[in-house]
């Protein structure tokens, strides 16, 4: 039995989809092909249990394919799981697809009668509740325009009026909030809220954490069609970009090897690149830069790193002309230009030292404290008072993550004191 | 089942109002519109009377008559099998998108081309009049009796069909030709006395023949329907709806993941 309290029990549920490989639904195909109708079952939510409280606002997170949007689905009734139960007390409404059932060549209102008929209203409901749907969705001057003559900002606007309007026990949402331009967005969220402190249950599903954050009281993470973590919303999501984050990483790195191995398969191209990367350097090459690493804090090549940690540029040069006076220097770029930081041996002091020989030198950069984003690097060998020997414009990429999402170019170690 | 009847009460404005939509875009775009729901009964009638009482005759009086009272109700009932069968199919985006009891679909479909036979029979009563062939108003009081009848075999028909064609698209096709061969089973262009005596029991277990054999009575021969007839064509068609419902219900849950 359902807890009274609940509005959401959702018990051991699994669902499976079959993914057909060349489906035929005619007689003929199904007999004479049978192999065809090889499929594969593809797991999307494996025994998942949660409940949602009466009056609480749960949001759904997770990648793209992780099995919120199924689960949303299930609970809309819209497809029903290969094992479990799912409970739900009270009139839902979805905001799932907006605008199903619109007839385009009849008017606004005539819509806001079927559209509302589909969530279960009735005549007199629909009546009584007409004016707050017109008036909430800012069409009263084409209200008896045919739909198909509105713009698609004015159609979902309908659309998101008689959903939001249907008075639900249950509210289910799916990446709804782009609708219309910010003005109506912030009506809809504070629609949101108001129903919500009205005690109506709330379920969305949104990439769009902050959103989530914003209504919700408690967030859900699905991996892999599993409950990963649940709890307070800002909790949840970190855990979960920090979880996105490290994925992004891994695919960066498999994207490096694979370019790398491309280059290695394809000289040619290889020479192409080497050609292009000539035009962004300058200066006599009477010494040049061979090699160019960025490695992470244990030597490992690396071109993602964390806000805070350790980044070292390793630097390979040969050597074909004596430089007298040289200096060192490396230049850090926001990929939109952005100078972020710059420095060299002269400004910090190195002795004054000549090149005579092939060698290398070292950076390390003991904490990156540059935000998220993608950076380039410009490394310099130069004599004298800034004469470039080898100037290497946007010699190397790096892309900074982070869980923490704040702003600007640079975090700056701080504390928070408040005397509230 | 108590549930499931409650909701799809719940949900009565939304079959409301898809019959209204479905009825008012029937004969959308064209210059006479809603005017061809009359138009269309009148203009067949007109044809067969011509064929059949100069081409083809036949030695029942008034053939043209004898045919048309029934013809309008097989309409009916072979619009319910062909577009009913289709009813879920064709809405496959709002099945795909939203919850509503899919039963809503087949009984919206059935619904609307129960309420255009029923403009169909204006158009009958008047040929009746005018032709001086006449009306018994006695008789008449079981005409809604029968065509809730024909609107419970029609309905069961419908949903049974509509769950079908949903998982097995040649359906469709199939049926087409089903109902025209359904049509020369049924005593709609002859009478049930040329039917052979050994097949009768056969005959009889089709639904559609003491439905049409009622509507016949009535309008053309102008006497209360035999009850017994009435009543096998009410029973077959509660076994009829029965094994709809019981089909719909098995099926209806993996319509959206079968478009």
């Amino acid at each position: 039995m359902m807890d009274s309290n609940n509005a959401i029990e959702v018990r051991n549920v699994s669902k499976h989809f079959k993914v057909y490989y060349d489906k035929g639904s005619q007689l003929k195909e199904r007999v004479l092909f049978r192999k065809r109708n090889a499929y594969e079952d593809r797991v999307v939510l494996d025994n998942i249990s949660f409940s949602i409280k009466k009056g609480e606002a749960v949001g759904l997170v997770g990648k793209n394919g992780c099995g919120k949007s199924t689960t949303l689905k299930l609970l809309t009734k819209i497809i029903y799981p290969n094992s479990g139960t799912i409970e739900m007390a009270g009139r839902v409404s979805s905001l799932i697809e907006l605008g199903a059932g619109f007839h385009p060549d009849m008017s606004g209102r005539e819509n806001i009668y079927t559209n509302a008929a589909i969530f279960g209203l009735t005549k007199k409901e629909i009546d009584a509740r007409l004016d707050d749907i017109i008036a909430f969705s800012e069409l009263e001057q084409f209200i008896d325009n045919p739909v198909r003559t509105y713009s698609s900002g004015m159609y979902m606007r309908l659309a998101f009026s008689v959903a939001i309007n249907v008075n639900a026990d249950i509210l289910l949402i799916d990446e709804i909030l782009a609708v219309g331009d910010a003005n109506f967005q912030a009506k809809c969220f504070n629609k949101l809220r108001e129903i919500k402190s009205e005690g109506t249950t709330i379920v969305i599903v949104s990439h769009s954490l902050g959103q989530i954050e914003q209504i919700c009281d408690r967030s859900i993470w699905i991996k892999n069609g599993k409950i990963q973590m649940e709890g307070a919303p800002k909790d949840v999501h970190l855990e979960y970009l920090d979880y996105m984050n490290t994925e992004r990483m891994e695919m960066a790195e498999k994207e490096r090897a694979r370019q790398e191995a491309e280059e290695q398969a394809n000289p040619e191209k290889a020479d192409e690149k080497e050609a292009a990367k000539k035009k962004k350097r300058y200066g006599s090459m009477d010494c040049m830069f061979t090699e160019i690493n960025i490695l992470d804090a244990n030597g490992n090549l690396q071109k993602t790193f964390r806000t805070g940690e350790e980044m070292i540029l390793d630097l390979h040069y040969e050597c074909k002309k004596k430089v007298t006076d040289a200096v060192f220097g490396f230049g850090i770029f926001r990929s939109d230009g952005l100078w972020c930081y710059g420095t060299n041996t002269r400004i910090d002091h190195k002795d004054n030292f000549d090149i005579e020989r092939d060698g290398s030198y070292r950076v390390d950069l003991k904490e990156l404290m540059l935000i998220p984003a993608e950076y380039w690097v410009d490394v310099t060998i130069e004599y004298g008072e800034g004469n470039p020997v080898d100037y290497y414009k946007e010699a190397l990429r790096f892309e900074v993550v982070s869980k923490v999402s704040d702003v600007g170019v640079l975090r700056i170690p701080h504390e928070w004191t408040l005397n509230i | 089942m108590l549930k499931e009847f409650k909701e799809i009460y719940a949900y009565r404005q939304m079959i409301f109002s898809l019959v209204k939509k479905d009825l008012r875009g029937r004969y959308k775009g064209s210059v006479l519109g809603f005017m061809w729901t009359f138009v269309n009964p009148l203009l067949q009638l007109c044809v067969y009377t011509l064929v059949f009482s100069i081409i083809m005759r036949q030695d029942i009086e008034r053939y043209y008559l004898f045919l048309f009272v029934a013809l309008i109700p097989w309409m009916f009932f072979s619009a319910a099998l062909t577009s009913g069968s289709i009813s879920i199919l064709n809405q496959k985006d709002m099945v795909k998108k939203i919850y509503f009891p899919r039963e809503v679909m087949p009984i919206a479909d059935t619904t609307s081309n129960f309420v255009n036979m029923l403009f169909c029979f204006i158009v009958i009563f008047a040929v009746l009049l005018f032709s001086g062939w006449g009306i018994s108003l006695y008789a008449c009081l079981a005409l809604p009796v029968i065509m809730v009848v024909e609107y419970i075999i029609c309905l069961g028909i419908a949903l049974l069909t509509s769950a079908l064609t949903v998982y097995f698209r040649d359906l469709q096709y199939i049926l087409g030709i089903v109902a025209m061969a359904w049509q020369y089973v049924t005593p709609v262009m002859y009478s049930s006395e040329r039917v052979p005596e050994e097949l009768l029991p056969l005959w009889n277990l089709n639904p559609m023949t003491p439905v049409i054999e009622a509507y016949r009575s009535v309008l053309y021969y102008k006497t209360f329907p035999e009850l017994n007839t009435l009543l096998s064509a009410f029973i077959l068609g509660v076994i009829v709806l029965v094994l709809g419902i019981f089909v719909f219900n098995r099926l209806e849950k993996g319509f959206a993941e079968e478009f």
